[in-house]
């Protein structure tokens, strides 16, 4: 048997040699530079404990419902003659409700959210938000993206901290993957780890653009090689050391750092391209841009991608107006998608390593406005799904008739969630990613 | 040691002027590329020729160039309040919300369009620095039309940062308080004298002229209060005070006790020595190098403290010294994305690529103009850098070299000739050194390690000279594909 510390370095090892360069290209990376891999997986196993990887560790997958989702039309308070009161034209009748308590229940599209909390793998948490809660999509956004308090303002998102601080030793191409055009704002930091792309098969270098595709490749990896010469990597461990607690040496060469991310990416593509190419679905997804994104989310996971952290996102929820059919079109399209998932996982046998949660900037007012729609709100609720969630209500339904400004309480600070998430899922401290201790919730 | 003297101030030897004698095309190129936007070889030669102090000159003292770029077509303030007008009026839901898409259509284009306007700009501005500095301002006073919704609104905010960009600090910050979209952007515009509105009194000092930590949280309400009353016009988009709304009462801050207003305020603030501090290790920052030595950012203060915040001289001061042209900070710098691109079009001599690849190509590079991320706008250096949108620079200048659209996703439409005959004249294609050396320069503006020269140089022993176009179209791909190619 293995030793635990022997474990991860052989892995590391073996994904280096084989399956970020190729065998053919393998003998392109110069000895020097797999050797400091090898040091830094043996520093990092010595010092934070094994490396848990997206392998064989759990998976978190981060689901934005941009645009500020109606969670009252979603998590339908139907026991309750204030709702049908402050929204005679968008209530949805009781008797089409998906029922999970006398008083509350899914909206009439969620039929597997349904399926899911009857399993038992889906939990809602109710009353989400935070103090002083901001009314603009871009500012609110910001704040569950950032983590911090209402009036304060950061440039690093909280999954930029957790793997600032969290993911010493792995890779930091593949510590996240959003499925996006642009890099979520939850992701940056001053280093910035973690891959976005919309298409797996953009994410790699074009050769072809080139009259001579061969060379052209070549000369990529060529030019992209951190250089033995004066490579800060090229020494001993000394110069690894910065990359293990996430600050390097910040004057050490900016051509160094340049040529790191160039080979992480070059290795993070090949990787991403090959896995995409053989691992298939045996599952039927919806034809929708959610459905297709965590489709391509679970065959990454199934091809073994080391990463830990999925970002992705759907659109369309600021329904002022008319927001009946198009609300019901959105919960529709996210219930199927999320069923496809959850049934992908499930065959792959990954259902239990993988907790999924949403997230929206707001919810909306309690009382419809004129045009049959809703207005920007505050507190709403969230789902947490996966194998390993216990399932449940966490929080209480905020009253719909004590408000504050028009808008539902918040019962239960975003950050708790993150912080359960974090301690509880992916076992690290919260405190270190969001600057303090939030009481933790019991969904894990 | 010699200490150096300018307009009274004793400054580290650091700021004494660059010599005669010591200026190259290596340092004329990292002049053009850090005080504007780069340049073809010619245009660099042509800053050679004039000597360094001159050539400082010709970037600070260029004219106005406002008559080469007229405003965009945007929904100005007038059509867009006949549009609420007329949805207000409108009778069913449906007609709201047809005039509701109208609306939100022609802002789409008009972004669009303000984009790609900015970006010719800098492109082809006889003013370079001040395009380069007005895009020092947007990260600073960093407003977004996320919020502001208002691309008209955000166009007079641009030209207001372009015509204080390289006054005085003080006037700027003034002008600042009273643009329109930022009256939006940090809700100025709900500030009542029962209700002041913080917001704007908070990044006034925290993120505009002082950092955190050199106020007190009494010293932003008693600002928020001076600020009171500050409204737009909803018909025409100007700038109106309120006396109604406005908090006229005493006030006290930094030390004085009055009827402060908010101009008064920022008379206080900029009187402090920590604002030109905080301001010039800004300006180091951005035109210079990300870590300042003490010496530098205290020279600073101290130039444009005694100056009155004048930028304009301050900046000459600092593109004139030595250390502006020290080892240290020649190609050391991250080309944001906006430099990378105006700075490519530039060195291969092509427009700009069309309006729809520039709106999906900024986003993957992580820089849209009128966007920035959050208040504090866009962190620069490293921060610009992921695997991710490295690997999408690299795609990127393939598709500018190829024309392929499809390296971008299918997205792009056809890009420009490269002018061949000018990057590589045929006197320059016969040996393998002559053309190399073309190229460098052009690409790099400095020369390269041993190492990759001998790379390129193998690959075109591999190649029949005279070199042909797809041979030195390669070259350039390879160059650009290269950690290299990411600095200035």
């Amino acid at each position: 048997m293995k030793s635990p510390k022997e474990q991860p370095v052989h892995t590391r090892r073996q994904f280096l040699r084989t399956s970020f360069l190729g065998g053919a290209l393998a003998s392109t990376v110069p000895l020097f530079l797999e050797k400091t891999f090898l040091c830094l997986d043996t520093m990092a196993a010595a010092t934070t404990g094994q490396i848990t990887t997206g392998k064989e560790g759990t998976i978190l997958v981060v689901l934005q419902l941009a645009g500020g989702n109606d969670g009252i039309n979603t998590l339908v308070p139907f026991g309750d003659d204030a709702y049908y009161k402050a929204r005679p034209k968008i209530a949805l009748p009781a008797k089409d409700i998906l029922r999970i308590s006398d008083y509350a229940g899914f909206h009439p599209k969620l039929s597997a959210f349904r399926s899911l909390y009857g399993e038992g793998c889906l939990g809602m948490v109710q009353g989400v938000g935070y103090p002083n809660p901001n009314r603009s999509h871009f500012r609110s956004t910001e704040i569950w993206q950032t983590a911090v308090d209402s009036g304060k303002n950061a440039s690093a998102g909280w999954l930029g901290r957790y793997f600032d601080n969290c993911c010493a030793g792995a890779d930091p191409a593949t510590v996240g993957i959003a499925i996006a055009g642009q890099t979520p704002q939850a992701f940056a930091s001053a280093e910035p780890k973690g891959i976005a792309f919309s298409n797996p098969g953009q994410y790699r270098y074009m050769a072809e653009a080139a009259s001579d595709p061969q060379t052209a490749d070549r000369f990529m990896r060529v030019m992209n090689q951190p250089d033995e010469g004066h490579s800060s990597l090229s020494e001993n461990a000394g110069g690894s050391i910065g990359m293990l607690d996430g600050s390097p040496d910040r004057s050490g060469g900016t051509v160094e750092f340049l040529q790191r991310t160039a080979l992480e990416a070059r290795m993070s593509s090949d990787r991403i391209l090959e896995i995409t190419r053989k691992s298939k679905s045996t599952v039927n997804y919806p034809a929708n841009q959610l459905g297709n994104n965590l489709n391509l989310v679970a065959r990454l996971i199934a091809g073994g991608l080391p990463t830990r952290v999925y970002y992705v996102s759907q659109g369309g929820f600021d329904t002022h107006a008319n927001q009946l059919p198009a609300h019901e079109r959105l919960l529709g399209d996210l219930d199927a998608a999320v069923s496809s998932f959850v049934a992908d996982l499930r065959a792959q046998g990954n259902l239990d390593r993988v907790m999924m949660v949403s997230f929206s900037e707001f919810g909306r007012r309690v009382t419809e406005n004129a045009s049959a729609g809703t207005d920007h709100g505050a507190a709403a609720p969230l789902f947490v799904l996966g194998g390993g969630v216990k399932p449940g209500l966490y929080g209480s339904y905020p009253s719909l008739t004590d408000l504050h400004d028009g808008d539902l309480r918040f019962n239960t600070d975003f950050r708790s969630v993150y912080a359960t998430v974090l301690e509880r899922w992916l076992g690290v401290p919260s405190e270190m990613v969001l600057g303090k201790k939030y009481p933790l919730l019991p969904f894990v | 040691m010699q200490p150096f003297e300018r307009d009274g101030v004793h400054l580290h030897e650091m700021f004494s002027p660059l010599s005669e004698k010591h200026w190259d095309r290596i340092k004329a190129a990292h002049l053009l590329n850090r005080a504007g936007f780069g340049g073809t070889p010619d245009e660099i030669g042509r800053l050679v020729a004039l000597g360094p102090e001159r050539a400082v000159d010709s970037l600070l003292d260029a004219g106005p160039d406002d008559e080469f770029f007229p405003p965009p077509s945007m929904v100005e303030p007038a059509v867009r309040f006949g549009f609420k007008q007329r949805e207000k009026t409108a009778v069913t839901e449906d007609e709201k919300k047809e005039i509701r898409r109208q609306l939100r259509d022609l802002d789409r284009v008009s972004m669009r369009e303000l984009r790609l306007w900015w970006l010719n700009r800098m492109r082809y501005s006889s003013s370079p620095l001040r395009e380069k500095t007005t895009l020092f301002w947007h990260g600073h006073f960093a407003t977004s039309n996320q919020k502001v919704n208002d691309p008209w609104m955000m166009w007079v905010q641009n030209e207001t940062l372009r015509l204080g960009a390289l006054g005085k600090f003080p006037v700027l910050l003034k002008e600042m308080s009273r643009d329109p979209a930022m009256i939006r952007w940090l809700d100025l515009g709900k500030s009542r004298r029962e209700h002041p509105n913080e917001n704007f009194a908070r990044e006034l000092m925290e993120l505009f002229s002082l950092g955190e930590g050199h106020y007190t949280e009494k010293d932003i309400q008693e600002s928020a209060r001076a600020f009171t009353g500050y409204r737009v016009v909803p018909e025409s988009g100007a700038f109106r005070f309120s006396r109604k709304d406005s908090d006229l009462g005493e006030k006290v801050f930094f030390g004085e006790t009055g009827f402060l207003d908010g101009d008064r305020i920022i008379d206080l603030i900029t009187a402090q020595p920590q604002c030109a501090r905080f301001i010039g290790g800004k300006l180091w920052k951005f035109f210079v190098s990300e870590d300042p030595p003490e010496e530098a950012i205290s020279g600073i203060q101290r130039l444009l403290y005694s100056n009155g915040y004048d930028i304009c001289e301050t900046l000459r001061t600092v593109f004139r010294s030595e250390e502006f042209y020290s080892p240290k900070v020649i190609h050391t710098q991250i080309k944001g994305p906006v430099q990378w691109l105006v700075q490519t079009t530039r060195m291969l001599g092509i427009p700009l690529p069309d309006a729809g690849v520039i709106e999906s190509s900024m986003a993957s590079l992580g820089q849209v103009l009128f966007a920035p991320p959050n208040v504090k706008g866009w962190d620069g250096g490293r921060a610009w850098i992921s695997a991710s949108s490295l690997l999408y620079r690299y795609n990127f200048a393939a598709y500018l070299l190829s024309g392929k659209a499809r390296i971008l996703g299918g997205g792009g439409t056809k890009v420009a000739e490269i002018p061949l005959g000018e990057i590589a004249p045929p006197g320059k294609r016969g040996s393998a050194d002559a053309l190399l050396e073309t190229l460098v320069f052009r690409v790099f503006n400095v020369p390269l390690s041993g190492k990759q020269e001998g790379a390129y140089l193998g690959y075109l022993a591999a190649r029949p000279s005279p070199y042909s176009d797809s041979t030195v179209l390669d070259l350039i791909q390879f160059m650009m594909g290269t950690p290299e190619y990411q600095l200035n």
